[in-house]
């Protein structure tokens, strides 16, 4: 008879596979997302270990060496300000990474902690918060930021600051479904129903079982601030010189692309393309390991 | 009656989001420098005619007074006037609104056109080679910034072979608009490339997660074709899930619309309000700000419509 | 039909192996399986979950899923499945051979038309215009026993009951009159009236056009209610074969000897001792009190339950039965305070639940133990086994410390039959019967004096279902709590509980002592629940099922009168 009880069907090896090998395996099986992956770390090798190859001087001005072509001095020319292309393609890839990924982080968690109280108190507390987040989603970021860059000129981290503002409110209302559903789980109720208060629900077993959610959330907001910060530079809002990011070196170059300096647009446009490509692509990779709804 | 009951309670919530909207715009009026006096007045003003205007208008009255002034002005439909177009706001946003309206519909209309059956012949070819360079053209579609895409569309269509023009007709009419079709191509390509990228890896997925579904090995067990499951069954409902994600894509569209109109010098919503930014013709960008969010208000509540058309479980409160 | 096409089966299966290739390696599912069925005989293939019944139906269809291969040969008519082209296969389902599924609520589309999704399956095999599809489809409705069948027709899946919309499946699955019929778990999700009413017009439609039937079941009385032949299968092989008299009541394999043993079966036999148990009065650990719960406002109002009063006092086992929608885990959710009652009173030992905030009621609420359905959901994912049982500990014993707390811990897991080793385990790694005792160890580190368990073995195996009831039993005479016990399973509930309570609708219909209620009930309600029960025994589910019949016949006719006053 036991032999009966403990026959699930399964082979005892496979109902064995540890979970994190088994996720390694799926990531990996996903090709597009592991070449993100490579992408991404080629990319911040690229911008903080490639000074290090390649020194140039981004902080003064040039003029004598303007508005070169690509040589072998310069493989990708300089700008107007004669400033060594390629090197300032490293030099603007560390802002617009470290913004991109610092913007897409803190919109992570405002929105993880936004919609993990909406869901989990419900009632009208959830109806108020998710109008609130309505209307912030209908107010187009880039409106807003438009209006704020007429306002003031931000310094790097308020600039961070506002990007996160703008950009919680999709993941907020990710979580929030997420803790709605986790909320009235089996063993949520169960332990609700033996006493168990609402601080232990939330750390035990709300956000660690949120913790896919937000991970494969937070990689699609990484990509997504960093093509924000494109946008903002684009806008007048970013940083300022002599300081720039990829944005600022697309909008600085954007009068030179049509008279045919093609070296001083395509590399930053590239780099933004790839770059978010790639944690989008991860970002995919992440939710078919986790198995996550949604987006 | 579940339909109008359904619908009443969504428009109740949509008048609840542009309350809240008002208050955010009413908020940014207050935080401009100098405050809303400033703002309204301009640069140029004294500060005698700053106070003067603040006892006029009640801006030494208590926030909350001062907020229902505000919402009488909107009721009124007092947006304030523009001070570089010498213009009642309200005027000036009634003559763009519609051809932005016109442009983002047309991006819409052909993102969809090109993005559903793209994204279901993906799903029937899924892992195939096909399918792995649609994904990637469609991540790189996505990842593009709009100015920068719009820029190479008209390196390469405007001034290298000369296939469409690179700005868009003028004119104060909307029949302007339509007076060289031709001129509307590259706007609405790059305003639709990122929306063709998302809506057909969305029918994709939703596509084989329906493929998933029990009702599909059902309708085999019956002796249907693919192709007859895939038309009959799976296109409607992916296309329910489609539908309902549009709603959450229209302020991205209003959004991309700054960006397009600016680059393509087309005269909607967008340029007005681009062009207010550098002039910082405050009455002019929190007016557009605060309209174009009741349009996406009113888009996301047409989504909702349309939803409930195509899903009959949607009024009947089961979906 | 000649008489020797009655002798040529009309599904040969010989050494069909299915393999599956997984995440974590290659399954052998099924292995060198033979089997037939003749036109107009019913050959039950059954097994428990795992066991590859489902698969060797599917493959029958031809519609395993893409990651399983198969071998041997399976020929249904003329045609060799295994090895035929998808375009064969097209011309065969929904025609010479046809499916019924498990699960009524997702096997049809939810957005079109029931008529046309039966008119789909005509035209994809005969042409005949849309519209004479359409007609036929209402026949086939009328058929197979939906009333109103002009106007349902053009009703959406959501518009129907679960029973219904089974109904409309086989529709489908008759609609060109297949030589065979598959049916797998055909009512396993649906409530025991209604899977009566299904396995009564399964078995019309079969005899009606001697259609043979390969029924998929783990469920022994559907087993002697509908099949000729039964085949035992376990781990992927037939282990015994025969006629259902020979296989239900002399099983010559080990395994079906065991697996009959552990299925619950009703008794029929009037307890007239049961009485004397009850005139001890203990006080009630848990009483409702006139309770109602009303979900939803204005015209959408649900009346969830309906001025319910009961109670269970100390010690004592009480079932709470009834069909989907009774209301009885409404119940059991208000008993434990996860609902809160419209209005009526809870007392939970002695003390209203109404008054109590904080910390009072919490410190109550540890005399509480609980044990819901799922086994899969009942279990954080993210915890070991060990986290998992002390988490009760750590509400309310705050001031033990680690070397007490693992103590008892292990002391749980002995409790419930696991080994002390399995804290460190991960909730995946174990199998239903284990996590669900799991759950139990649980609900009990604690002592609770009472025990909520809400359909606690209804996903389990039976021979799993008898090892954890066992354990409840053995522990509740050990222990001494009181029990509150949702099921659906009247079987379960007469063996296991000494008082019951029948719902229905949100109301309850009748309570007493098991023995009585649930032999010689005083309501037509629980006559006619207890009537639809099929015992795993074909000669006497043959009478039951007669009498039943003739019972319906003569209710329905004072039914339909009771309606027409209402």
């Amino acid at each position: 008879m036991s032999a009966v009880i403990q026959n699930t069907g399964i082979p005892a090896d496979v109902a064995g596979a540890t979970g994190a090998r088994l996720a390694i395996r799926r990531f990996l099986a996903n090709r597009i997302a592991v070449v993100g992956l490579v992408v991404v770390i080629l990319f911040i090798l690229f911008c903080f270990v490639g000074p290090f190859v390649h020194p140039t001087d981004q902080l003064h001005t040039a003029l004598s060496s303007a508005n070169r072509a690509p040589s072998g001095a310069h493989p990708l020319g300089t700008d107007a300000t004669g400033h060594d292309e390629l090197g300032r393609l490293m030099y603007g890839g560390k802002v617009s990474l470290l913004v991109g990924l610092a913007a897409g982080l803190l919109a992570t968690v405002i929105g993880t902690l936004w919609g993990a109280v909406a869901g989990y108190a419900g009632g009208w507390v959830d109806t108020v918060m998710m109008r609130v987040v309505d209307a912030g989603i209908a107010i187009p970021a880039l409106f807003i930021l438009l209006v704020i860059s007429a306002i003031s000129t931000p310094s790097l981290s308020g600039l961070i600051l506002i990007l996160g503002l703008v950009s919680w409110l999709v993941p907020s209302r990710l979580i929030r479904a997420e803790t709605l559903s986790l909320k009235n789980r089996d063993y949520v109720l169960t332990l609700r129903a033996i006493g168990g208060g609402h601080g232990r629900a939330i750390t035990r077993h709300v956000l660690p079982n949120s913790v896919s959610t937000i991970v494969v959330a937070a990689t699609f907001q990484v990509a997504d601030a960093i093509l924000l910060v494109a946008y903002v530079s684009y806008l007048g809002l970013g940083v300022q010189a002599p300081a720039t990011d990829w944005g600022g070196m697309l909008s600085a170059g954007l009068t030179a692309a049509y008279s045919g300096r093609w070296w001083l647009i395509l590399p930053p446009g590239l780099a933004v393309i790839l770059v978010v490509c790639a944690f989008n692509a991860i970002g995919d990779g992440l939710r078919d390991v986790f198995d996550v709804k949604g987006r | 009656m579940a339909t109008t009951l359904y619908l009443l309670r969504r428009l109740l919530q949509a008048v609840v989001v542009i309350f809240i909207v008002t208050v955010v715009v009413f908020c940014l009026l207050h935080s401009l420098p100098g405050g809303p006096a400033r703002g309204i007045l301009g640069a140029q003003a004294t500060p005698q005619q700053l106070a003067q205007f603040n006892r006029e208008q009640g801006l030494d009255k208590p926030l909350v007074v001062q907020y229902v002034i505000y919402l009488g002005q909107l009721l009124r439909g007092d947006l304030g006037v523009s001070y570089t177009y010498n213009q009642s706001v309200a005027q000036l946003i009634v003559q763009r609104l519609p051809k932005t309206l016109v442009l983002t519909i047309l991006q819409a209309v052909v993102a969809l056109v090109i993005a559903i059956p793209l994204g279901m012949w993906q799903a029937a070819r899924r892992n195939r080679p096909i399918d792995y360079v649609i994904t990637t053209v469609s991540f790189v579609a996505y990842s593009a910034p709009a100015f920068f895409l719009g820029l190479i569309l008209i390196i390469v269509f405007s001034q290298t072979i000369r296939l469409f023009p690179s700005t868009a007709p003028g004119g104060d009419t909307l029949a302007s608009v339509f007076a060289q079709p031709q001129a509307l191509v590259l706007p609405v390509v790059t305003g639709a490339a990122a929306m063709v990228a998302v809506f057909s890896r969305y029918m994709r997925s939703s596509t084989l997660e329906n493929l998933g579904e029990d009702y599909v090995r059902t309708a085999r067990a019956g002796g249907a074709s693919g192709t007859g499951i895939l038309v009959r069954h799976v296109f409607r409902n992916s296309l329910t899930s489609v539908v309902a994600m549009l709603g959450y894509y229209v302020p991205v569209l209003f959004g991309g619309s700054l960006v397009v109109e600016q680059l393509f010098n087309y005269p909607g919503m967008g340029l007005l309000f681009w062009n207010a930014a550098q002039s910082s013709d405050y009455p002019v960008l929190l007016g557009c700000v605060l309209i174009i969010s009741v349009a996406t208000v009113v888009g996301t509540l047409l989504a909702d419509v349309l939803q409930t058309i195509i899903d009959p479980r949607v009024k009947a409160g089961r979906a | 039909m000649t008489t020797t096409d009655v002798s040529k089966p009309i599904l040969e299966i010989q050494g069909l192996g299915i393999d599956f290739s997984t995440e974590s390696g290659t399954v052998h599912a099924v292995r060198g399986v033979d089997l037939h069925v003749r036109p107009g005989e019913t050959l039950a293939l059954v097994g428990e979950s795992g066991s590859g019944k489902s698969s060797v139906a599917l493959a029958a269809m031809g519609l395993l899923s893409n990651n399983a291969t198969a071998s041997g040969s399976i020929v249904v008519g003329d045609l060799d499945i295994v090895s035929a082209d998808e375009g064969a296969l097209r011309g065969v389902r929904g025609s010479t051979v046809s499916m019924v599924f498990q699960e009524p609520a997702t096997a049809l589309d939810p957005l079109t038309r029931i008529g046309w999704q039966i008119a789909e399956v005509v035209r994809n095999h005969r042409p005949v215009s849309k519209a004479d599809a359409f007609a036929e489809a209402v026949d086939l409705l009328r058929r197979v026993g939906i009333p109103d069948p002009d106007s349902r027709a053009s009703a959406f899946p959501f518009q129907l009951s679960g029973g219904q919309r089974q109904r409309v499946v086989i529709a489908m699955a008759i609609a060109n009159s297949p030589r065979l019929l598959i049916a797998d778990e055909p009512t396993t999700a649906l409530d025991v009236t209604v899977q009566a009413e299904i396995l009564e017009l399964l078995r019309k439609l079969a005899v009606d056009t001697g259609t043979g039937v390969l029924l998929v079941t783990h469920n022994m009385g559907v087993v002697a209610d509908f099949a000729d032949r039964v085949a035992v299968m376990l781990r992927g092989e037939i282990v015994e074969t025969g006629s259902v008299e020979e296989v239900l009541l002399t099983p010559q394999h080990e395994y079906t000897q065991g697996l009959l043993a552990a299925v619950p079966r009703l008794s029929t036999e009037f307890d007239s001792d049961a009485g004397t148990a009850a005139e001890t009065p203990a006080e009630p650990v848990i009483s409702l009190t006139d309770v109602t719960v009303r979900f939803g406002r204005g015209a959408h109002t649900v009346h969830a339950l309906d001025s319910v009063s009961f109670d269970v006092r100390a010690g004592e086992t009480v079932g709470l039965v009834g069909e989907s929608g009774s209301g009885k885990s409404t119940a059991a959710r208000v008993a434990l305070g996860l609902i809160k009652p419209t209005s009526g009173a809870v007392g939970l030992f002695g003390q209203d639940l109404r008054t109590l905030r904080g910390r009072a009621r919490r410190t109550l609420q540890s005399g509480i133990g609980v044990v819901l359905q799922d086994p899969v959901a009942s279990l954080d994912a993210r915890m070991s086994v060990g986290e998992i049982i002390a988490e009760p500990l750590r509400v309310h014993r705050r001031g033990i410390g680690g070397a007490e707390r693992a103590r008892l811990v292990a002391e749980a897991l002995e409790a419930v039959r696991l080994p002390a080793s399995m804290a460190w385990r991960a909730p995946r790694e174990l199998s239903g019967g284990q996590r669900q005792r799991v759950s139990l160890a649980r609900a009990l580190v604690l002592k609770p004096r009472l025990l909520v368990a809400d359909e606690p073995t209804s996903a389990l195996d039976v021979s799993v279902q008898k090892s954890v009831l066992e354990v409840i039993g053995e522990l509740q005479s050990h222990l001494g709590f009181a029990c509150l016990f949702v099921s659906h399973d009247l079987a379960v509930v007469q063996d296991f509980c000494s008082r019951v309570v029948v719902m229905r609708n949100g109301r309850i219909e009748e309570q007493g002592l098991t023995g009585h209620t649930l032999v010689d009930p005083t309501t037509d309600y629980t006559r006619r629940l207890l009537a639809a029960v099929p015992v795993p025994d074909p000669i006497v589910q043959r009478d039951r099922r007669q009498a039943r019949l003739a019972a319906l016949a003569a209710v329905t006719t004072t039914e339909s009168l009771e309606q027409d006053h209402a």
